[in-house]
């Protein structure tokens, strides 16, 4: 650059070879708006309380001695349960205002990723995946269509387990707004002892998608270098200049300016 | 007696006015009419003429019967021999064959339209209904028959609701209940196998008092009787909250009358009067006595609720029966410990893929060429 004196070579940690360069073009962009990004901590904050209170509940290992009347363990864990799924409603109320007022990334089509190109790409990223080789795996600015249908899925997921759920708070206090919103629940699955069944089979989604959903956010922040893990704080990611994606066309985009958070000028995807 | 009045009835057999009002009392405070209720009832009662209640029996067990003869009532007795005249009943009536079969008949054809027809039982569907035949005809025939001139049906029992442990998987006979059969007749499901016969005798009082049957929940149940869920009425409901559970059936929190939640108790999933009426004289009931609930005023709880001392049911098709929550946990720690795996993997690759062949992730490559740092 200016100076002629050779920069003495950067001692790098074992775990990595070298560090991609970081140049003037790469450019930082602004993907995820604020509520979806408050949705989602509420909902992993409430998530991970509900599905532990929910342990509890199921198999309460905690035993306390004495008389029933100094204690309260499981009515305080039911509690925390019933207190961490209105957050997740809240979430969810935010989510789905989102869902309409959201970037095309955001937008109710975007959790539909079913076309046949987006297909392929769901085989791509399993086989990329699969073998351990980045170089065959599409980019996208936004989710990859196979991360989207997790996504979706688990949005799907936890309305069923807001269904279930309220189905059974609600009959605590018959012909009350839960019992009388959700009178078709047990009917449709065998009674309330299906609806209970439904609530524990659905409920072992989370972990499964929790461990995976955190492993490949932080191994594509790993391989991509695009701070996705960040992206989720911040609303934002790097792209490179020279970088190709699938699901947009950024145009001229090292015109959107670094940190202003501006949204860039979206281009449909083809 | 035909023509007299209940009223006129219990007088004939002797039953104080004392035990009669007694009798009022209990049935308006089950009906959740508070005893306040009790002089109307009375008056209801006592002015009304006895209805006629044909009983028929399918395929069942005859606990039903048993458990209504055991209703608790003041000297009045039993509810099938008093307050009601009773023109048919396989069980109890005196005559049989014939004669049972034409006082029946007789029977329905004088009281066309006013009889309360109560069912036990439930009807075979399969082979055109011949696993319950009675008179050389099939039950669902005497059954639609007896349902033509009935006022209302009152289906006694899990098998008259929906078919009960026949009607449990596979259900060979292809039984049902009376509402799958009968569809233009007010129909009220006294559920439970058995049900309590105080909640028998109530609903036939109400219908005495209001001549209309009580109101009911989505199931068809009666709601003064099926309106709470037992774990909401239960007497062991402090020890839930608490966290206070039996184990086992032998353990030391079983002797302290704790939750039986973890021994597979339905309370939390059945709606019944069984904590309030209670049984046999308000002696006592299942989770009084130590056992959990099966759940069985719900429908089909043969095979929904059962393991009866689990939790939850347990889930075919893996070879080795488990249950939901045992799968779910594998799944989840399989899940885990392929994350691992594949981070390992992916770990080792990327450094191997780096050092080998030195190239940089792949959007990068065209930095490498002026790379400054080794």
């Amino acid at each position: 650059m200016t100076t002629g004196t050779p920069r003495p070579p950067v001692r790098l940690p074992w775990f990595d070879v070298r560090l991609p360069r970081m140049r003037g073009d790469i450019t930082w962009i602004y993907l995820w708006g604020a509520p979806l990004r408050v949705s989602h901590w509420l909902a992993a904050l409430s998530l991970v309380v509900l599905f532990f209170t929910g342990l509890f509940i199921s198999f309460p290992v905690w035993t306390s001695a004495g008389e029933a009347s100094s204690h309260f363990l499981m009515a305080r864990f039911r509690f925390t349960h019933f207190l961490a799924a209105t957050v997740i409603v809240f979430a969810g109320i935010i989510r789905v205002y989102w869902l309409f007022a959201g970037n095309q990334f955001e937008r109710w089509p975007a959790l539909w990723p079913f076309t046949r190109r987006n297909v392929h790409h769901m085989f791509l990223m399993l086989k990329s995946y699969a073998t351990l080789d980045p170089k065959i795996q599409p980019h996208f600015v936004g989710h990859n269509p196979l991360a989207q249908v997790a996504y979706t899925l688990i949005y799907l997921g936890t309305t069923v387990m807001m269904v279930t759920g309220f189905t059974m708070y609600g009959q605590a206090n018959p012909g009350g707004f839960f019992y009388t919103l959700f009178t078709w629940v047990p009917g449709m699955l065998g009674g309330l002892q299906g609806v209970r069944v439904l609530h524990h089979t659905v409920a072992w989604l989370y972990p499964i998608f929790f461990s995976i959903h955190i492993y490949l956010a932080i191994r594509a922040d790993y391989i991509e270098r695009a701070g996705v893990v960040s992206s989720m704080l911040t609303g934002g990611r790097f792209v490179m200049s020279h970088e190709e994606f699938e699901d947009c066309d950024l145009g001229d985009h090292p015109s959107v300016p670094w940190h202003t958070g501006e949204h860039p000028t979206w281009v449909k995807p083809q | 007696m035909d023509g007299s009045t209940l009223g006129e009835h219990l007088e004939e057999r002797g039953v104080t006015r004392r035990s009669f009002v007694e009798f009022c009392t209990e049935m308006a405070v089950i009906l959740g009419l508070g005893s306040a209720a009790a002089p109307s009832v009375a008056n209801a009662l006592a002015t009304q003429k006895r209805p006629t209640v044909i009983w028929l029996e399918m395929q069942e067990c005859t606990g039903c019967v048993e458990s209504v003869l055991r209703t608790e009532a003041p000297t009045i007795g039993d509810l099938v021999l008093d307050v009601v005249s009773l023109d048919y009943s396989d069980t109890l009536m005196a005559a049989a064959g014939h004669a049972a079969e034409k006082a029946k008949a007789e029977s329905m054809a004088k009281n066309k339209g006013s009889y309360i027809l109560i069912v036990t039982g439930s009807v075979p569907t399969k082979e055109d209904g011949i696993y319950c035949t009675l008179a050389g005809k099939t039950i669902r025939s005497h059954l639609e028959e007896a349902a033509e001139g009935a006022a209302a049906i009152i289906a006694l029992g899990a098998c008259a609701h929906w078919g009960s442990v026949q009607a449990a998987r596979p259900n060979p006979t292809g039984a049902v209940g009376v509402r799958d059969i009968i569809k233009n007749k007010p129909i009220i499901n006294i559920a439970g196998c058995p049900p309590i016969g105080d909640v028998v005798t109530a609903t036939v009082v109400h219908f005495l008092t209001f001549g209309r049957l009580p109101s009911m929940d989505r199931e068809g149940r009666p709601l003064f009787a099926y309106g709470n869920r037992i774990h909401d009425q239960c007497s062991r409901r402090a020890h839930f909250d608490a966290g206070q559970y039996v184990e086992n059936f032998d353990d030391d929190n079983a002797r302290r009358g704790w939750c039986l939640y973890q021994v597979g108790c339905k309370g939390p999933a059945t709606y019944s009067p069984c904590p309030i009426v209670q049984w046999n004289q308000r002696t006592s009931w299942p989770i009084g006595a130590g056992h959990p609930c099966i759940g069985c005023t719900e429908p089909y709880f043969w095979d929904t609720m059962s393991p009866f001392y689990q939790r939850l049911p347990e889930v075919g098709g893996f070879g080795v029966e488990k249950r939901v929550d045992t799968i779910g946990a594998s799944l989840a720690i399989g899940a885990a410990a392929g994350v691992a795996a594949h981070a390992g993997m992916t770990v080792l690759h990327q450094i191997r893929a780096r050092k080998s062949s030195k190239q940089l992730p792949e959007h990068d490559a065209a930095a490498q060429e002026d790379s400054n740092n080794g």
